[in-house]
């Protein structure tokens, strides 16, 4: 009876062990895709003061790159399926569709820092507000509630 | 195109008021305010980008998350931490910047400056090596504390 009472709690203990281990997995690679996209938001904030003129456009070449950049790892932020934070499952189940996106917004903004390495910022700022499609993403696949 | 409408407006507004003193005294400081608020979320954007950083590098470093990407956070830092400094030149105070930012630029500045060199080295040691290179370099690259618990009040 004993021994059958220990072999139960070893094998609970078992199944439990990935449960445990997975979670925490799971809200690191929310945490890591939540940096990815903050990152996106504040460039894009930084960007948006610069086109109205609220602050000076000085560093316009280097927070387009840093758009850019993180542009380009967006989408491999999210290739983990682990729903949570504030993306819908949509993400997942309509994944062609969400990876198109992201690929569209990755080349436009690299798009966007080359004509600003090559023609200039000005030339660069006016690509901003075509490049930055967040809203009709988000509108689809987050849920800004959670 | 960019229209950069605020400074015309600007400029028109004080073509208008130009002989009203009473107007053009009613009027600027408004103005002031919201621009030191602009400056204020300026340099908050990029401190919050560095932090986003250095938060996801760390993860990598941790095994947390794949760190394939290191570099790209690392170049994205590094080019952040170049224009930090930029963001603090206005003498605005307010946001979390304690008012020794400014009182003490010196130090300030040459703690920023600092800042841009050694991420501009971890980036270029995660672009050779990645960040099984990287990752060991970066407790001495990135002195954030040393800086903030002098210059930034968390209390705000």
């Amino acid at each position: 009876m004993r021994g059958t009472k220990a072999s139960v709690l070893l094998a609970m203990a078992v199944l439990m062990m990935p449960i445990a281990g997975r979670a925490a997995d799971d809200k690191d690679v929310i945490e890591y895709r939540q940096h990815v996209m903050k990152t996106l938001n504040e460039q894009s904030a930084e960007l948006g003061l610069i086109l109205s003129t609220a602050v000076p456009g000085d560093n316009v070449v280097s927070h387009i790159d840093a758009l850019a950049l993180a542009a380009s790892i967006s989408l491999k932020a999210f290739v983990p399926k682990v729903q949570g934070g504030e993306a819908k499952p949509d993400v997942w189940a309509n994944w062609p569709d969400f990876q198109k996106r992201m690929k569209e917004f990755a080349a436009k903004t690299a798009e966007m820092s080359k004509v600003a390495h090559e023609q200039g910022p000005d030339q660069a700022l006016g690509l901003v507000i075509p490049a930055l499609s967040c809203k009709s993403c988000h509108d689809v696949y987050r849920s800004e509630k959670k | 195109m960019i229209q950069r409408s605020r400074n015309s407006t600007a400029a028109r507004l004080t073509m208008t008021f130009a002989g009203a003193a009473l107007a053009a005294v009613t009027i600027l400081p408004g103005k002031a305010l919201a621009d030191d608020q602009d400056v204020i979320d300026y340099r908050q954007h990029a401190m919050k980008t560095m932090g986003e950083q250095v938060a996801a590098m760390a993860m990598m470093a941790e095994n947390k998350v794949p760190g394939d990407n290191f570099a790209v956070h690392a170049q994205i830092l590094a080019d952040v931490a170049a224009m930090a400094k930029s963001a603090f030149t206005p003498k605005v105070v307010g946001g979390k910047a304690k008012a020794e930012v400014w009182a003490n630029w010196d130090d300030f500045a040459k703690r920023l400056d600092a800042l841009a060199a050694s991420t501009a080295d971890l980036a270029k040691t995660a672009q050779q090596g990645g960040v099984a290179a990287a990752a060991p370099k970066m407790q001495a690259a990135l002195t954030c504390k040393g800086c903030h618990d002098t210059y930034r009040d968390d209390k705000k």
